[in-house]
Formats: structure tokens, C-alpha cells, sequence
């Protein structure tokens, strides 16, 4: 894997968010805006991928930042910032999209039902080789909301199974039965029709 | 606290001559989420089926092109994003500063429905005198309009509203500049005087009032030079270098300047914050200013007082009423109608002064009084004695007992909730959020407290809020003194070291007020403290957002013979 995920930072990275964390807690507007600086585009992009429209991923990168600085100190220094950076950003987005109702009430009844399939690999080969980023991010605009949200907690944000049930609300044994049912609907996405997912997924 | 998998993965397909992983397995085994048993097992099947490897590989494939796409900047950062950190301080400037606004509202409209009925009562009976600091502050119009506008309860009434509308808005569009826009909304709605009168601004390089205008209605001017020739019925106000008045106006002059001259006429009181303010014409009401010299001309003449902290006063010319002076020097060659009252260096009575009241002084040397100088009744001196040497034996005795009875006082309420008290220290450290909303709550709810009790709208709840207040405004010298001692002694979360640290701090402020002018420390420490509190109050009382889920640790994730790559690899 050559691309370093946001949710993973090395050592250095680490001990210099910790320090500016530290500062930013002890009320220091200076440091506060360095974490803001540092941490800003990671958040929008997240929210851009979670929420459907780009004003919305605007106000909630906003808000998101509103409430970490009214949450600092609620923050377990021991542990990776980003780690709790992503939570509060996966709580806030899913929480925005349950207000809004986008989250669609057949999703949480069907997880137990995915048939255990081995689909044609060539077939699926074929289909990952042929398409771009840009692609699957419009493919990725078009699955539901926890599916979406599911493959950006977990191939954005590099976040564990557990704290992706944490975030959606769902038991740790779904999780994967969640990514790979949004792994097939982004599949279909891509495909347009669905032949490739179909016999995993039906 | 994590659980291995328990999902049901299987190979698929089986009664065939080769059985296949299924997509679950292959994803599990990608992501090492498999027990080790597991993914040894499949480790081994992808060694000898081409089929399984291919579908790995591929699903491999899948997971890197998702993070790709989603990792990559396609678009910039929004400028409203870029900028955001700016706005957010900056409005949350505007909320204190109307917060401190609501808070001087509070004050006046405390003064308006309680002190002052009292003080014309008083006054009435016999008592009066020359209260100076209320008649400049209060009695005078400092705003016009207020005094018939505001009552205690409207100023109550509309805290309340402002309160609610503020959860309301918070809730709804969840914007912490709805906080801003509502409170703005109050203090407009609070600062607009009821007559509809008209109110000129004028800006520039000069500004003025010429020689042929009259004007009705206030008139702000801002401007390097301000010049007021013609007629201002109303009230002006004034911004600018050098600020002459020539002409007429019929309000109050309230300016912030370098110089100010008055020529003319000022018909209601002058207020000024600068360098400089010389009466050569003639101020109707009282001259207060906070600045170096103020000089009332020979031919010039103030019917009310002076209330001055600065360096000089000079007066050659007529004074109706008082002087309240904080500074290094008073020289009367004059009449002054009123007493003196000064606290300062020197005195100076020229030997064509005049008088009438009493003269109260303390300064360095007693003045000398010539013998043309007409006085009313002698000095009174007090010769300046340094705080330093008052702090004899005895106060130092009750300074120590001081330090004890708070510390023991902090110490109780930091071992009776001490996860509250961290929380106010920590809130503590916000120290202008601290400073305006202790302001508010100080007087707010002493006046809540008193109408409550005043009114029969509650003898229980007045009684009772009032109780929860001296609580906390003795409680605001641990607070402050617990984030005083972290500063030194550095941050801690454990009780006992942050009651040794409060004691250290309480030490610290006690002894600061010690110092002259002691009791502003002290006040200052009081509202900070008090703010604090209300402050971890008001976090407490928050609904709870989603984000407080306590921080689940990654899950102790199965080891896992190969690495997702390699065991893709290695097929």
C-alpha cells in the first residue's frame, strides 16, 4: 500500500499533533488554529465523500470543527488525534444524514441475508483494472448512505471494524457483511447493470 | 473490549472437485480479520487455486483504487473553509463584547430601579449633598431616553427571550454566529431611543458642522479634524484628533480625542477620553475625562462638575459644582461652587480662589492656602500613606486568615465535586469568555435574586439563588486560584494536587490584593472565577452531542500468517 490513509500517521507526526493538541487544549488560539490548518482539507474531504453535496460537506467540516474544539478536553491524549478526529467526524456526518432521513430504513433489516458467493474473479479483475479514481467517485455517489459511509470509514479513514459499528450503529459481526454488501453496490455502481455483483450479491 | 470475528466464513461451492473461497473469506483475510486458523487455512487454498487467487488479488485491487479515489484532492479547499477559523474568533469577539454591553445594561437598569429612587429619597429628606459619582455616571443622561425606556424588567424580560431564542437557534440551525446575530439583535433593539429622531453621521478628513447649519437629532463625526460651528440639537459624538466646539449643542458631547475645545456652548455634560479638554465657552452639566489635562479657561465656566483621572486640572475660570479628581495635580485660581475631593500629589489654591464646599485632600504635602484665597471651610488633609506600610502586624494577621479560610473553603468544594471543579478551572482558562459572562452573572442574578424576593414572585427561589450565588462568588478566588497554581506548578487532573495548586493560587491573589488598588484585582478575580463556573454550568447542562461516545480502542486484531499483500502476492 504506497498511499498513506489519513487515519495513519508515523511516529513524528504523531508526537507534533500531540504537542499542538496539548497547546490547543491549554487555550491556546494559535495552536488551535494549526490543528485547524493541518487537519481542515482531511476533514472537508472526508465529509465531501460522506455527504451528498459539497455544501454540506462544508458546513459540516465547520461544524464538525466547532464541536472538537468545544471537545478537546474530552480527548484521550494516549490515543492517535486522528483516530478520535474521524469519530467525531463519522458521528457527526451519520447523525446529519439520520436527521435528514437520507438513511434508508431497508438498510438496517437485510444484513444478515448476504448469501456467501464466489463471484467470477476475471470478471470483477476486468472491472477494477478498466476505471478511474474519478469513476468511483461518481459510482460512490450513487450507493446509499451506509454504504458510503461504511467504505469511507473504513478506505479513507482507516478506521477497525469496532469503531466502524461504533459510528454506524451496528454490531462488529455486520461490519464486514456492510462493506462487502457496499463493495457490490459500488460494483453495480461501475458496472451500470450489475451483472458483476449479481451473482454475489442475489 | 473487541471480540474476535465470529462471521460464519466458509468455502463455497463444496461437493465440487475444487471448493472456492467465498468473497467474505477473501475480504476478512485482506483486512485481518480472520483468527489465525483461518487465514493459515486460507493462506494455504490460495497456494494451489488459481481461481481464489485471482478473486484476492482482484478484491485487493478493489480496496486500493477505493482508497486512491477517495484520498485524492480533485477539487481545493473552499474559501469559506480556508477562512473559517478567522470568522469563528472573530464572532465569538462580537458575542463578548455584547455580553459586556448586556452587562453595563444590567448595571444601569440595577441603578435605575433600586439606587436611585433611594438617593432622591435621601436627597429629599435632607440627605443628599453632592453625591458626584452617581450625579456624573448616572444622573445625567448618558444615554438619552434610557431612564423612561428601560425598567428592570424589560432589561430581565429580554435576557430571557434572548436566552431562549439562543437555544432555540442553536438548535435549529446550529450556528454559533445565531448566538452573535441574536444578542446583536437585543442590543440594537436596546440602543435605538424611542423618538424617532434623526441621526446624522459625517466623515472625512474634517468634519464638520458648519457656521449656518442647524441640526436635529445626534450627530456622529469622525474625522482627523472635527469642527462643530453651527447648531447640534442633540447629542454629538466625536472621533478625531483635535475637537472644537464653536457653536452650539444642546445634548452631550461625548468624544475620544487628542484635543478637545470648547468655544461654544455644550448644554449637557461633556465625556471624553484624550489628551487634552479646554472650557473656554461654556458646558451646561458635568465635564468627566479620563485623560492628561482638563482646563476651564478664565472666561470659561462649568455649571456642574469635574470628574477627572489623568494628570491636571486647572481651573482659572468658574465651576458650578464639584471636583472628583484621581491624579498628580489640582490648581484652582477659579471659583469652585461645590467641594473637591482629590487624591493625588499637589493641591494648588491660587490666591483669587474661591471655594464654597468642603476640600477634602490626600496627597504628599499639605497645601498652602494664600491669604486672598476665599475658603468655605479649611483643608482637610490626609497625608498619603503607601499601602506598604499599612500592612502592619494586624493585617497581616488577617490577610493570613484569609488565605486559610479560602483555602479551607476551595478545599471542601474541591473534594465535595471534583470533577465540577475541574471543569471551572479548565473553563477558567478561557479568560475573556470568563470575564464578561461572570460580569453578567454577578449582577444578572443578584438582580434576579432580589426581584424574585422583592416581587413575592418566589421568596423560595429568590432566597435560594441568591445562597447558590455567595457560594459561587466565594468559590471564584479557588477557581482562579487552582488555574493560577497549574500555571506555575503545571496541569493536573487529580484532585489532591489541584487543591495544593488552588492553595498556591489563593496565596498568590490574596497577596495581590494586598497591593494599592487591590480590591480592582480582587473584583476582577471575582468575575472571572464566578464566569467560570457559570461557564462549566452552562457546558454541563448542554444536550449531549453524538461525538461524546468514549473512545473505543482498535480491536486487537487476529494475527494473520501473511500480510493481506503478501498473501495476495504470494499466490
Amino acid at each position: 500500500m504506497d498511499v498513506q490513509k489519513p487515519g495513519r500517521m508515523n511516529a513524528v507526526e504523531t508526537r507534533e499533533s500531540g504537542a499542538i493538541v496539548a497547546r490547543a487544549r491549554a487555550g491556546d488560539a494559535e495552536a488551535w488554529g494549526e490543528l485547524y490548518r493541518e487537519f481542515a482539507p482531511a476533514i472537508f474531504r472526508f465529509c465531501r465523500r460522506a455527504l451528498p453535496t459539497r455544501e454540506d460537506a462544508e458546513d459540516a467540516t465547520m461544524e464538525i470543527f466547532m464541536k472538537i474544539r468545544d471537545k478537546l478536553d474530552q480527548y484521550d491524549a494516549t490515543r492517535p488525534f486522528t483516530s478520535w478526529l474521524y469519530r467525531v467526524a463519522a458521528n457527526h456526518c451519520w447523525d446529519m444524514l439520520r436527521r435528514r432521513k437520507i438513511r434508508q430504513d431497508k438498510e438496517t433489516d437485510d444484513l444478515e441475508t448476504l448469501p456467501l458467493e464466489h463471484p467470477d474473479p476475471n470478471q470483477l479483475d476486468q472491472l477494477i483494472e478498466k476505471r478511474t479514481s474519478e469513476e468511483v467517485r461518481k459510482a460512490l455517489d450513487k450507493l446509499g448512505s451506509r454504504a458510503r459511509m461504511a467504505l469511507v470509514l473504513r478506505y479513507y479513514s482507516d478506521m477497525s471494524y469496532d469503531e466502524i459499528a461504533d459510528s454506524l450503529g451496528v454490531r462488529r459481526a455486520f461490519v464486514g457483511v456492510v462493506l462487502l454488501r457496499a463493495r457490490h453496490e459500488l460494483r453495480q455502481a461501475l458496472e451500470g447493470t450489475g451483472t458483476m455483483a449479481a451473482g454475489a450479491a442475489r | 473490549m473487541s471480540s474476535p470475528p465470529n462471521y460464519q466464513s466458509s468455502s463455497h461451492q463444496k461437493g465440487e472437485a475444487q471448493e472456492h473461497l467465498d468473497e467474505m473469506t477473501c475480504m476478512l483475510y485482506l483486512e485481518r480479520q480472520l483468527e489465525r486458523t483461518r487465514a493459515l487455512e486460507v493462506s494455504a487454498h490460495t497456494q494451489g487455486c488459481d481461481s481464489c487467487r485471482i478473486l484476492l488479488r482482484a478484491m485487493e485491487r478493489e480496496s486500493r483504487l477505493l482508497t486512491r479515489a477517495m484520498l485524492e484532492e480533485e477539487e481545493p479547499l473552499p474559501g469559506r473553509i480556508a477562512a473559517f477559523q478567522e470568522r469563528v474568533h472573530r464572532s465569538m469577539q462580537w458575542v463578548w463584547m455584547v455580553v459586556f454591553g448586556l452587562s453595563a445594561t444590567a448595571v444601569y437598569a440595577m441603578y435605575i430601579a433600586y439606587i436611585e429612587p433611594w438617593e432622591q429619597r435621601l436627597e429629599t429628606a435632607g440627605f443628599g449633598g453632592t453625591n458626584l459619582v452617581s450625579l456624573l455616571i448616572f444622573q445625567s443622561a448618558f444615554w438619552k431616553g434610557w431612564q423612561s425606556m428601560i425598567s428592570l424588567v424589560e432589561v430581565l424580560a429580554l435576557l430571557t427571550a434572548a436566552g431562549i431564542a439562543m437555544a432555540f437557534l442553536r438548535r435549529r440551525i446550529r450556528r454559533g454566529s445565531a448566538v452573535a446575530l441574536v444578542l446583536t439583535g437585543f442590543c440594537a433593539a436596546f440602543a435605538v431611543p424611542p423618538p424617532a429622531v434623526a441621526t446624522e453621521v459625517r466623515k472625512g478628513q474634517i468634519a464638520e458642522v458648519r457656521k449656518d447649519e442647524s441640526i436635529k437629532g445626534n450627530v456622529y463625526l469622525s474625522g482627523e479634524h472635527i469642527e462643530v460651528e453651527g447648531t447640534v440639537d442633540g447629542d454629538v459624538y466625536a472621533a478625531g484628533k483635535d475637537i472644537e466646539i464653536d457653536g452650539h449643542v444642546t445634548g452631550d458631547l461625548i468624544s475620544v480625542g487628542r484635543t478637545v475645545w470648547i468655544r461654544g456652548q455644550v448644554d449637557g455634560n461633556v465625556r471624553s477620553v484624550g489628551n487634552a479638554v479646554n472650557v473656554i465657552g461654556k458646558v451646561g452639566k458635568n465635564v468627566s475625562f479620563f485623560g492628561d489635562t482638563t482646563r476651564i479657561d478664565e472666561k470659561g465656566a462649568v455649571d456642574g462638575s469635574v470628574m477627572m483621572f489623568g494628570s491636571d486640572v486647572t481651573i482659572e475660570g468658574r465651576l458650578g459644582r464639584d471636583v472628583l479628581f484621581m491624579g498628580d495635580r489640582v490648581t484652582v485660581h477659579g471659583t469652585v461652587g461645590g467641594s473637591i475631593d482629590e487624591k493625588g500629589a499637589a493641591l494648588e489654591i491660587g490666591s483669587t480662589a474661591q471655594i464654597d464646599g468642603p476640600i477634602r485632600f490626600e496627597g504628599e504635602n499639605e497645601p498652602a492656602v494664600p491669604s486672598g484665597a476665599k475658603l468655605a471651610s479649611p483643608i482637610q488633609f490626609t497625608k498619603h500613606v503607601h499601602k506598604r506600610e499599612e500592612v502592619g502586624r494586624t493585617s497581616a494577621f488577617w490577610a493570613g486568615v484569609l488565605v486559610v479560610a479560602f483555602a479551607v473553603y476551595g478545599m471542601m468544594l474541591f473534594l465535595v465535586t471534583p470533577s465540577f471543579a475541574r471543569e471551572s478551572t479548565h473553563a477558567a482558562e478561557n479568560i475573556g469568555a470568563s470575564l464578561g459572562l461572570g460580569l453578567l452573572v454577578f449582577f444578572g442574578v443578584l438582580i434576579g435574586s432580589f426581584l424574585a424576593i422583592v416581587t413575592l414572585v418566589g421568596l423560595f427561589v429568590g432566597f435560594s439563588t441568591l445562597f447558590v450565588w455567595i457560594i459561587a462568588v466565594y468559590a471564584a478566588q479557588p477557581v482562579v486560584g487552582a488555574l493560577l497554581g497549574q500555571w506555575i506548578l503545571g496541569r493536573t487532573n487529580e484532585t489532591w494536587p489541584l487543591i495544593g495548586r488552588m492553595i498556591l493560587g489563593v496565596f498568590l491573589i490574596r497577596m495581590a490584593t494586598l497591593l494599592p488598588h487591590g480590591w480592582v484585582i480582587k473584583l476582577a478575580v471575582v468575575f472571572w472565577g464566578l464566569g467560570a463556573i457559570s461557564l462549566a454550568l452552562y457546558r454541563r447542562f448542554q444536550p449531549p452531542a453524538p461525538v461524546q461516545v468514549p473512545y473505543v480502542p482498535p480491536p486487537s486484531a487476529p494475527l494473520t500468517p501473511l500480510t493481506p499483500a503478501g498473501g495476495a502476492a504470494a499466490v
